[in-house]
């Protein structure tokens, strides 16, 4: 069995569960930059239609009591930790999604069992933690995480087994994985709106809807999803890459790119609990030739700025006057558990390195 | 340019210049060594532009003059001939070698173009035993930083020469080398004298002066930035690493409260059995120390348990603390010495380590910092 948990509005909760000032009160967390954005808003934000994402000009116009505070990723981190090593204990596999999300598997194939589990863990996380987890349980990791929306917030949502085609049938097509808005249009043109529709539909008209991976698509729809929870631990390596519009020579321009994707695999590290200590970099140039260079720090690390020094260092070593680039990605391997920590002479109070 | 010299003279100059090529220059000409013929000596020189070597032999002049050849493929060349006498005449587009039988050919760069050797006027001097100096070297720069991220600084050993002593210490920030011996010859400067260098030429300094009696060091240029060692035949030159190195005295407790004394080789052993069990997990392993005993401890998820018992000599309290078994295992493998002993403060202080009964003529003591779980 397959157990969805999100923890509910993560980085507002953590606020209010730290400053009792906020609790009950419209919260956002956000930037202090003009071009901000929403974090996370609080749930008595959102009535007033705060979303995250949403920049935050927008949102004090929506919400004019609207408390804003920074976000603490450190706290973040240690909450998620927490909540983290809550999933690990009767769990086969945990695979974080982000900080606050993950898919657990459960080693039963009872529903009630697996029920009993989920409704443990958000018990332990609100005791331990004092954060509230929303759970979703299924046999398959799509309708885990759609129960556990549904279930959203502080709630437990179970789908038994045999009822997932029946569940999905009547919701819009743009909960499945991989209908996105440019598909959802395209469907809509066709009156194809809900799932169920998804699921009846004939080969021919699959492939030419979805192309290849129609079948795949109309699998999910009728409740049949294979895919199994990949755990943390079996993770080698974190990687993060982008294919540009446009050929690009500027040296400026890649490493600003450079620094955006060592953020990005910073953060995936930190939703995995992992650190690691191979930093690389990939280049394929417009000539369609790949070139790598890879480098090594002495500590394992998720920090991003770290990352991102690791990462220039590597890109310095590649020739780069001849051709212009169509892809830089950025990877770290090498990978360790975030459980412990090399105390550095550097930290002390008294340091003779400051 | 013309001479005749001994194979194995010129393969084992020629050897030792190549290591010092970077094989990844973008300037040709550092990717040559430079010969040079006069006054019944040959010199052999390399430089990376940091480091410089130059090694002398003898020979017999036909011709004075200078050639440059490609480093790796000449000293591949030589290697390969047996014993015997050659002769080499070289113009500044080739070299030509003529040994036995065999006739080579190599395409060669002008030996002007080749940088000169660096500055020549020479500043404060002192003298150490090569055998020891290495001894001390490969004690020491293991420690250093080998990361360029965190500066030249800590990828560089600090050499502290005061009176006839010099102190040499290496670190990375998480562990700490320190090595004392003293000078054959004391600086001729009063005060203490600090120079930061590139722990791979200390490396090259081991590697190719180590059998020497007497190394002589001395600064060399108007600023005092690059320091020479000589000895018999070879002299290394590297450029000083501009910066100021941390005060290291603060890391280094004044005092312990707690020590163990152990087995060397019985402790090594533990640890990199517990290793391969924490491997996944930063190399963790635990040590706890009660009842004259030494438990060790290691686990993971992934591969199981370990678990090691070592009979110690436990002064103090009981502890557990807990370390990254490799750094440990590093400095461990570089004490020599039958029995060593671990001093504490605390989990989360700085440990240090020495060998129990320190050899003559010399100290030499490491710090580590423990792992916080």
């Amino acid at each position: 069995m397959i157990a969805h948990f999100d923890l509910d509005a993560f980085y507002a909760s953590v606020a209010q569960r730290d400053d009792a000032s906020l609790r009950g009160k419209p919260l956002a967390v956000s930037g202090s930059s003009r071009r901000a954005v929403v974090l996370t808003a609080s749930y008595e934000a959102r009535p007033f239609g705060v979303r995250s994402a949403m920049p935050l000009y927008r949102a004090r116009e929506l919400c004019s009591e609207l408390i804003v505070v920074p976000p603490d990723f450190p706290r973040y981190r240690e909450a998620s930790r927490a909540c983290f090593e809550i999933f690990e204990a009767g769990a086969r596999a945990v695979e974080g999604l982000s900080l606050d999300e993950a898919f657990v598997e459960i080693a039963t194939d009872d529903i009630d069992a697996a029920t009993a589990y989920a409704q443990t863990v958000r018990d332990r996380i609100r005791q331990e933690v004092g954060l509230s987890a929303s759970a979703g349980v299924s046999r398959q990791k799509m309708v885990a995480k759609i129960a556990c929306d549904e279930a959203k917030p502080d709630g437990l949502k179970t789908i038994a087994p045999g009822t997932e085609a029946d569940y999905l049938a009547p919701m819009p097509a743009g909960k499945l994985w991989g209908v996105g808005p440019k598909t959802q249009a395209r469907l809509v043109s066709e009156r194809i709106e809900r799932i169920g529709q998804i699921a009846a539909l004939s080969d021919t008209d699959l492939f030419r809807l979805f192309g290849r991976w129609g079948r795949e698509l109309r699998e999910l729809a009728r409740g049949n999803d294979t895919r199994p929870v990949v755990s943390d631990r079996e993770t080698r390596s974190v990687s993060s890459e982008t294919t540009f519009e446009y050929d690009v020579r500027n040296l400026t321009e890649l490493r600003q790119v450079l620094r955006e994707l060592a953020v990005d695999v910073a953060e995936r590290l930190a939703t995995h609990h992992l650190r690691g200590t191979t930093i690389g970099i990939k280049i394929k140039r417009d000539d369609f030739t790949i070139v790598g260079r890879q480098t090594t720090v002495a500590q394992p690390t998720s920090e991003a700025s770290v990352i991102e020094a690791a990462a220039n260092r590597c890109l310095e070593r590649v020739d780069l006057s001849a051709h212009a680039v169509r892809l830089l990605g950025v990877r770290v391997a090498s990978l360790t558990e975030e459980l412990t920590e090399q105390i550095s002479m550097f930290e002390h109070k008294e340091s003779p390195w400051a | 340019m013309k001479f005749t010299c001994s194979t194995k003279d010129i393969a084992s100059a020629v050897g030792a210049a190549s290591k010092i090529v970077n094989a990844h220059s973008t300037v040709p000409i550092l990717s040559n060594v430079l010969l040079s013929a006069g006054d019944d000596t040959i010199r052999v020189r390399a430089t990376d532009l940091e480091l410089t070597l130059e090694h002398v032999f003898p020979g017999e002049i036909q011709e004075p003059g200078s050639v440059t050849v490609p480093a790796r493929l000449f000293s591949g060349y030589l290697g390969n001939l047996s014993a015997g006498i050659m002769e080499l005449s070289g113009t500044p587009t080739r070299a030509s070698v003529k040994c036995q039988r065999s006739n080579y050919d190599f395409h060669a760069l002008p030996p002007d173009e080749y940088p000169p050797l660096p500055a020549s006027q020479k500043g404060r001097s002192f003298a150490v035993d090569g055998k020891r100096f290495r001894e001390g070297i490969n004690a020491t720069i293991f420690a250093a930083s080998s990361e360029e991220a965190r500066g030249a600084v800590l990828m560089g050993t600090l050499l502290e020469v005061s009176g006839d002593q010099i102190t040499m210490v290496a670190t990375d920030g998480y562990r700490l080398a320190k090595w004392q011996t003293n000078l054959v010859r004391s600086a001729d400067e009063e005060g203490t004298i600090k120079y930061i260098v590139p722990s791979r030429a200390l490396a090259e300094v081991a590697r190719n002066l180590g059998g020497a009696e007497k190394v002589e060091v001395t600064a060399l240029g108007p600023a005092g930035n690059q320091l020479a060692f000589a000895a018999a035949q070879t002299s290394i030159v590297v450029r000083l690493v501009d910066g100021q190195y941390p005060n290291y005295g603060q890391v280094i407790p004044a005092q312990f409260d707690r020590s163990v004394a152990v087995n060397t080789s019985a402790l090594i052993a533990g640890l990199r059995r517990a290793e391969l069990v924490a491997g996944d997990r930063a190399s963790m392993v635990k040590m706890s120390v009660a009842n004259q005993q030494l438990i060790i401890t290691a686990n993971s998820d992934t591969t199981g348990n370990a678990y090691e018992e070592l009979e110690v000599e436990q002064t103090g309290d009981d502890l557990t603390i807990a370390f990254n078994a490799r750094y440990l295992v590093e400095i461990l493998t570089h004490v020599d010495a039958p029995q060593i002993k671990m001093e504490f403060l605390g989990p989360l202080s700085p440990a240090a380590i020495r060998p129990s009964d320190e050899p003559e003529g010399v100290r030499q003591m490491y710090v580590l910092m423990p792992l916080r779980q």
